[in-house]
């Protein structure tokens, strides 16, 4: 462990020596203080603080995730390419502790950044809301600065995919010749998304009801308010902009039942309200039962992923707030660990430029996703719709979705969300994208750095360019 | 080349039945490019061993493979082929490390980091305490002349000084087996006689000592035994007095003679051999040796550097063992070494090529006809006999004072 915290120890000399911790810091400080200044927001508190907390922690997040790409890459290649490495390497220490000094020593500095800015943005954040009238205080502190858990409807993919099939193998019955002719795969996802919209679809003068189990929470939420967080897109624009939503919360003759004192709401589609119900609506069992009706002559559909959501307080935002960052050091933690794999094996500047193509293709899974959902890496005719197809798919479309695998491991969690909308991060959370992020995938990195660097010459001629 | 010189098994009477600290057989690196094809055999097929105790020098010009082969022996590079053991274990075993001291050829030291902090990195490294780390950091600095600047960032450094701190570092652990790749570069010349000293301390203290040189006068001056390097080939190996000496040729050196007596000894000499193939001189002393006494008066001057102060003890831990022997048979070790080297580990230098051969009994005759002559031993002439205490002082500045 000595040698462990002597490496590490060198990482912060070498921060502060050349003023890398002064200058990150500075440039963190700048991101907390200034963007306040320059955001726009919906005109409420609770925006307000929403817009500010994604901000200044999306600019934290990428404004470290680079430092400590910078700093994993230097800190080793700059060592083996100065030849410093050498002294180190000849003395009573394994070069998977070289490896694993450095790792904590950036991970602590990390630590230290995040925690220091993290401190600002939490300060700033209630310096501001003293300042607001204490109704507005009360409302930020029941929406965005609170740890409220989530309880959503049941998901019904199995029942969609069931459904899909059921149809798709009725219209092939009804119709042989199509499973010559058409294209069997996208012909299911047509389906599929008929299917789906039965789920979400709510037409003009009809009803839908969700019914939510709040499970173990019930026990707990007793006399208290729950939230509801909607969100609905339209399939036709209003002269408004807005749209009528008639809300029924609760169960008749089971439990109380509630509807919004103020009569029909009115909603503007493609963006998340949250509204307050009292407390009690729901059943023995947990189960809440929520009520739309559409008054409206379009239909609107309430997506099944973030269409309905019950929101129930859970803990309080400090807590919660550093639970947060602590998920986005796990992010820093495998971006260390990636850069340390690089320049395990590379120079400082092809180990930068190749752990950034990394990340830039994990942020654009989007794309990887499109192709290993449309099964190829050509695009498809937009006259016919049918999907072209190259022999490069039967390497490339596995290797997607093992990268996307992969990435779905780091990208699966979203703590800035979370904050920004007051939602809990629970500590399994938090225990999950550590076991995900740090163990498995930086894991998996750091084993694979950790050999390159043990089996590389030190003292060789590109050892000392 | 005699195949004598090629035995690796060739050992000084000292170390013939000591431990093997190091054994490499078959040793070849050969370096490949991008496309892994051949660009260059650094090393070739070399073999040799170094026992417990030796000062074992690698000799050899630019690019004969003397680097290369430390690199391996310190498993900072792979061999192509052969086999390397230190101290019986692979060189990329961890605690055989914790044994080995190294002083690279250039300072490959953390330049953000002050001197001692250097060392007391290094020290961490090798797991010690922290009042040891601080006791032993202390001794260095002041062994090495940096005492005065350890809060300066090594980076500042000249190159001597840097090769000072690097020394130090090579020293942390009290190592039993100490490289050093090309010690006195960069050095002045006091650096360098201290350099040489401390390795001449080391191997009285039983540490294995593997120095990698060009410089001819260095590996002389301290090693027990070297081979000589040329296209990553072993060219020559054995001890200095193999390699250097010669049977066929004789030198005497006395106090200086009555005109009388010298013209007799002449005379009997000539008798056996050719007026023209004996020479008489005074013996003088290197450059070395009076530049160090220049700058020794100097400092005595109160004459101040800006840089590295010099001459300070070697650290006590360092020490420790080599000083069991009486003073006064130090002291005459010690005074033989600006001169001339000490019998057991470094061979004068071979007698000019002119020098005639004397016959034994020719040289017995001599002796007992220069009777009268004040008893000095042969190998450590010293013309001043007053000036004993100067260089007594001189040398226990530079090696610390017997205790």
């Amino acid at each position: 462990m000595q040698r462990l915290l002597a490496i590490a120890w060198l990482t912060w000399k070498a921060a502060f020596r050349f003023r890398l911790f002064l200058v990150i810091a500075v440039l963190l400080l700048i991101s907390v203080v200034g963007l306040p200044v320059l955001v726009k927001d919906d005109g409420t508190p609770q925006g307000f603080t929403q817009i500010l907390l994604t901000y200044t922690l999306t600019a934290i997040t990428g404004l470290l995730g680079l430092s400590t790409l910078w700093l994993s890459c230097g800190t080793l290649a700059r060592d083996i390419e100065e030849c410093q490495l050498q002294l180190v390497a000849i003395k009573p220490i394994a070069r998977w502790q070289i490896w694993l000094g450095k790792w904590l020593g950036i991970m602590s500095l990390n630590a230290v950044l995040l925690a220091l800015s993290g401190a600002c943005v939490y300060g700033l954040l209630y310096w501001r809301a003293a300042r607001l009238p204490a109704a507005e205080q009360a409302a930020l502190r029941e929406q965005v600065l609170v740890a409220r858990g989530s309880a959503k409807p049941q998901n019904y993919t199995a029942a969609i995919e069931a459904e899909t099939e059921q149809t798709l193998q009725e219209r092939l019955k009804a119709n042989p010749e199509l499973s010559h002719s058409a294209d069997l795969t996208e012909v299911r996802k047509q389906i599929r998304e008929q299917v789906k919209a039965q789920y979400q679809l709510v037409p003009p003068n009809y009803l839908h009801e969700w019914q939510i189990d709040l499970g173990f929470a019930k026990n707990f939420l007793h006399d208290k308010p729950l939230q509801l967080r909607v969100k609905f897109n339209a399939a036709q624009k209003s002269a408004s902009g807005t749209f009528l939503a008639v809300w029924q919360v609760g169960e008749p003759n089971v439990t109380p039942l509630w509807q919004p004192p103020e009569g029909p709401m009115s909603l503007a589609p493609d963006t998340f309200h949250e509204f307050q119900i009292p407390p009690n609506l729901f059943d023995s069992k947990g189960v809440l039962t929520i009520v739309f009706v559409n008054p409206n002559n379009t239909s609107l559909l309430f997506p099944l992923d973030d269409g309905m959501e019950v929101l129930y307080p859970e803990g309080g935002f400090a807590l919660n707030f550093a639970r947060g960052l602590a998920i986005i050091l796990c992010w820093m933690g495998f971006v260390a660990a990636l850069g340390l794999a690089a320049a395990s094996f590379l120079s400082f500047p092809v180990a930068a430029f190749f752990s950034m193509a990394i990340l830039v293709v994990g942020l654009s899974s989007g794309t990887l996703a499109d192709a290993v959902e449309s099964g190829t890496v050509v695009g498809g005719n937009g006259e016919t719709g049918a999907m072209g197809h190259s022999v490069a798919d039967a390497v490339l479309i596995p290797m997607f979705k093992g990268l996307l695998v992969a990435i779905n491991l780091v990208k699966s969690f979203s703590p800035i969300d979370s904050l920004s909308s007051g939602r809990s991060i629970s500590w399994t959370e938090l225990g999950t994208a550590f076991g995900q992020i740090v163990l498995l995938l930086g894991g998996i990195t750091g084993v694979i750095g950790m050999v390159l660097f043990s089996r590389r010459e030190l003292a060789t001629a590109q050892g000392n360019q | 080349m005699p195949v004598a010189e090629l035995n690796p098994h060739s050992q000084t009477g000292n170390h013939e039945s000591a431990e093997i600290v190091v054994s490499v057989r078959g040793l070849t690196k050969v370096f490949k490019d991008f496309w892994n094809r051949p660009k260059a055999r650094a090393v070739d097929n070399v073999d040799f061993e170094v026992r417990r105790g030796e000062v074992f020098g690698l000799l050899g010009p630019n690019g004969s493979g003397k680097s290369t082969t430390v690199k391996l022996l310190l498993g900072l590079l792979n061999p192509t082929r052969g086999h390397i053991e230190v101290f019986g274990h692979s060189p990329r075993h961890v605690q055989t490390k914790s044994r080995i001291g190294y002083l690279p050829e250039e300072s490959y030291l953390y330049r953000y980091l002050n001197s001692r902090e250097t060392l007391d990195f290094f020290g961490n490294l090798f797991q010690l305490s922290k009042g040891e780390r601080e006791n032993r950091a202390g001794q260095l600095l002041e062994m090495v002349g940096l005492s005065q600047v350890h809060t300066r960032a090594v980076g500042e450094f000249s190159k001597g000084m840097q090769r000072r701190i690097g020394l130090a570092q090579a020293l942390i652990n009290d190592p039993d087996l100490v490289i050093l790749d090309e010690p006195t570069s960069g050095l002045d010349p006091i650096g360098c006689r201290e350099m040489k000293d401390l390795i001449l301390a080391l191997s009285r203290r039983g540490k294995t000592v593997i120095l990698s040189s060009h410089l001819l006068a260095d590996v002389e001056d301290v090693c027990d035994r070297v081979v000589i390097l040329y296209g990553g080939k072993v060219q020559a190996m054995g001890t200095l007095k193999e390699l250097l000496s010669e049977p066929d040729t004789l030198r005497i050196t006395t106090p200086v003679l009555p005109r009388e007596t010298l013209t007799r000894v002449l005379e009997l000499i000539r008798h056996d051999v050719a007026a023209d193939t004996v020479r008489v001189d005074n013996p003088t002393q290197n450059l070395e040796s009076y530049f160090l006494e220049v700058v020794q008066k100097a400092r005595r001057a109160a004459a101040e550097t800006s840089g590295a102060i010099s001459g300070a003890r070697v650290a006590a831990y360092l020490r420790a063992g080599a000083e069991e022997r009486p003073p006064a048979e130090k002291i005459l070790e010690r005074l033989a070494l600006p001169q001339t080297a000490q019998p057991a580990t470094a061979p004068k230098p071979a007698p000019p090529a002119a020098a005639p051969a004397v016959d034994a009994n020719k040289l017995e005759a001599l002796t007992k006809a220069a009777a009268p002559a004040p008893a000095k031993p042969a190998a450590a002439p010293e013309p001043k006999p007053a000036d004993l205490s100067k260089a007594d002082e001189k040398l226990s500045s530079l090696l610390g004072k017997p205790e």
